[in-house]
């Protein structure tokens, strides 16, 4: 492939992430922080930089150990251990850089990272991009994509539930109960862009 | 689900006795959500909300304010007085609100039935539902404060 | 396959145990701030090891900053200046800190984490305060929900503090109560005596300092104090005094009263302290006595409701009412108020009414 349909593959691959296959709301991953922290869009805000930021730098990080080690030793069924090694090495890592370089920027984001570290869709992107053999400049794509693609999902559902505070919500479905069902609405919502993209 | 941190900072914090002595859970084996919840269907049998409520608490300590510690009168059935402390009580829910040590107390004339709130119980009612875990010092009895504070 | 196994094994253990290392090796890098030096208003330097919090390293150095919290930055009180070395604002201070505190440095000592060499300063009274072990030799009842607790300093064994301040009282762990709080108090005892302090504390339901010192506290135990703090303080005028207080307000006023008789100092003064029953006033006899001691001292108690005449002289009313009733001379007079927030705005409201002038009136309010 040359440079430039490599590159307008990975554009392709960035915005089929965020809409087509949004890996919140068509893939179901990481749907324990986004009905746990999207009660307020200040904190919803917070934490979905902190996984744009987290995914794109892992699935980088992942496609290198796996084309540089895993793939030329003939060790893909490690990459699961592997993967989440790195994940976690690597957001421990982040952590300690930013508290001891931008306070400010540690208290916003600080206590996400910890949180975010054994979230499902961090994994499941890099699986992803391995199971899809992604090149690496849509490997950029991907993971900046599914990060973005996160991040509007729980700043949609933040809005929604911030409105949805002082409403009347029959009591069995009060909290969680409410939330997976917008969940759901919004998936249903987001089923309306397939078909915008082709060839991914 | 796991728990968000700051959820999980809430519950430790309302069962410890860092902001109030006892806690604010007392001796209530539930978790405050199954209390919140309980009291606010308790409060809608009784036909009234969380808001109405936090905002006749609220009448009352402003109406008790002006005479300084002693006795006033709020209607012709009960009384009032509002006692205050120094420094600030601080609600455990995470927006950093800070309310005055700030007590008031209401009699019933007629039964002599006394029932007490502070400042921050009115701000956990309203804003929050929550009225204090059974056992705790400064949980507010929705059947009791109803009957005292909307009955003339 | 025996092979393929060991490698295997090797490659992700090697990855693992690189990763590992790395980290090691990155907080060793990052996460050690290594010694600090701080120096207090260009006078006094000292060495901690960085990475806590200002307002404990602090501490450890003996130095208090007052603070009502603890350190959670939730009461905005140890507020000092930090004019280098303290980093961005942090959006855990800003509600607490003022446009023109900003920009004079002023930070919370609680949230300034010591990572680098810090230059502060922190006003010379503070530097003053220590901490005091103290024993309780008594305790006596004043009325139905006020007490008066005599400590005797163990060590150091004097306090020189100036009457209308206070001191922050350690409450340890205790049966209702999970951790450490400090509680602040005023000095009501006599200044002439060094050696011991007094604090008159009145019960607040749920409190968790009163609590543990009605009900827990025995003469006997050892306490922990820290000060004295405050500049609630007697000014060197000859403007006739006008004191207002209730509730456990008395004990600033009782300070200032015992100063003003080891003084010598014969300004006109009048004493209104409120209560809500006849039986809710203390230190009466004292008060009394104070009247024949000092040269021009008139106590005025005030009650709500009197329904026995004859057991007290005393005026009717809401403390605010007896003082616009009786107080004549309000222009020239200094008010000297201690108690409520509410009974303090109530009282200035009334002082300016009858011609008292703003920077005339000191208030010690319980917030």
């Amino acid at each position: 492939m040359n440079i430039t349909s490599q590159m307008s593959h990975a554009l392709v691959v960035f915005v089929s992430a965020i809409f087509t296959q949004n890996i919140l709301l068509s893939y179901f991953l990481g749907l324990c922080p986004f009905i746990g922290v999207s009660r307020e869009v200040k904190t919803s805000f917070g934490l979905g930089l902190a996984v744009i930021f987290v995914m794109t730098s892992t699935c980088l990080l992942n496609w290198v150990a796996y084309q540089v080690v895993l793939e030329p030793l003939g060790l893909h069924f490690f990459r699961f251990i592997m993967f989440i090694i790195i994940i976690a090495a690597f957001v421990q890592f982040v952590e300690m850089v930013i508290e001891r370089y931008s306070p400010s920027l540690y208290q916003r984001l600080g206590i996400f990272l910890p949180l975010i570290t054994v979230n499902c869709a961090i994994l499941g992107a890099s699986l992803f991009m391995v199971i899809r053999d992604y090149s690496f400049v849509a490997t950029v794509g991907y993971g900046l994509g599914s990060g973005i693609g996160w991040f509007l999902a729980i700043m949609a559902m933040a809005g929604i539930r911030q409105r949805l505070t002082n409403e009347r919500i029959p009591r069995g479905l009060q909290g969680p109960g409410i939330t997976l069902i917008i969940a759901g609405l919004m998936a249903l919502a987001f089923i309306g862009f397939t078909g915008v993209l082709q060839g991914n | 689900m796991k728990e968000s941190p700051d959820m999980q900072r809430l519950k430790a914090l309302l069962r410890s006795s860092a902001l109030v002595a006892g806690g604010f859970m007392g001796s209530d084996p539930r978790s405050f959500i199954e209390v919140i919840d309980a009291d606010l269907a308790e409060l809608r049998r009784l036909g009234y909300t969380n808001d109405q409520l936090a905002q006749r608490m609220q009448q009352i300590t402003k109406l008790a304010i002006p005479g300084l510690g002693s006795r006033a009168r709020i209607d012709d059935s009960k009384e009032a007085r509002v006692q205050e402390a120094k420094g600030s009580l601080v609600c455990p829910w995470p927006h950093q609100r800070y309310y005055a040590k700030r007590i008031t107390t209401v009699r019933d004339v007629g039964s002599a039935e006394r029932i007490r709130w502070s400042d921050l119980n009115t701000h956990l009612t309203g804003q929050h539902g929550f009225f204090g875990g059974k056992g705790s010092m400064f949980r507010v009895e929705p059947r009791e404060v109803v009957r005292t504070i909307f009955h003339v | 396959m025996f092979l393929a196994i060991v490698i295997a094994v090797a490659v992700v253990s090697s990855i693992g145990a690189g990763l590992a290392a790395v980290l090691v090796v990155s907080e060793h890098f990052f996460a050690n701030y290594g010694p600090c030096s701080i120096t207090i208003n260009n006078e006094r330097e000292f060495t901690a090891n960085g990475g806590k919090d200002l307002l404990s390293t602090l501490t450890t150095e003996k130095i208090f900053i007052p603070s009502a919290c603890g350190g959670r930055g939730t009461c905005g009180l140890c507020k000092l200046k930090v004019l280098e070395g303290a980093g961005p604002l942090l959006p855990t201070e800003e509600p607490y800190l003022e446009q023109d505190e900003r920009e004079s440095n002023v930070r919370l000592a609680c949230q300034v984490k010591v990572r680098n060499d810090l230059r502060i300063e922190i006003p010379q009274e503070l530097l003053a305060v220590r901490e005091y072990t103290c024993k309780c030799t008594d305790i006596t009842n004043l009325t139905h929900d006020m007490k008066q607790f005599r400590l005797e300093l163990v060590e150091p064994k004097s306090i020189d503090y100036i009457p209308g301040q206070y001191v922050q009282l350690l409450t340890p762990a205790y049966e209702k109560s999970s951790e450490e709080v400090y509680r602040a108090y005023s000095i009501s005892s006599d200044p002439a005596d060094k050696g011991v302090i007094e604090l008159i504390i009145r019960l607040v339901p749920g409190g968790i300092c009163t609590t543990y010192c009605f009900e827990y506290l025995k003469v006997g135990d050892e306490v922990k104090v820290n000060g004295p703090y405050g500049d609630f303080r007697l000014s060197d005028t000859y403007a006739p005094v006008v004191f207002i207080a209730g509730g456990s307000g008395m004990a600033p006023i009782k300070c200032m009263l015992h100063h003003m008789k080891n003084t010598g100092n014969t300004r006109k003064t009048v004493y209104y302290f409120g209560a809500n029953e006849p039986w809710e006033l203390c230190l009466v006899d004292l008060m009394r006595k104070f009247e024949k001691e000092l040269p021009d001292f008139r106590f005025v108690p005030v009650v709500c409701e009197l329904k026995d005449s004859a057991v007290q002289a005393c005026e009717v009313g809401l403390v605010t009412e007896a003082v616009s009733r009786d107080l004549e001379n309000a222009e020239e007079c200094e008010a000297y108020l201690c108690g409520s927030p509410g009974m303090i705005d109530a009282a200035i409201a009334v002082l300016k009414e009858l011609g008292t002038a703003d920077d005339r009136i000191f208030y010690d309010k319980f917030e």
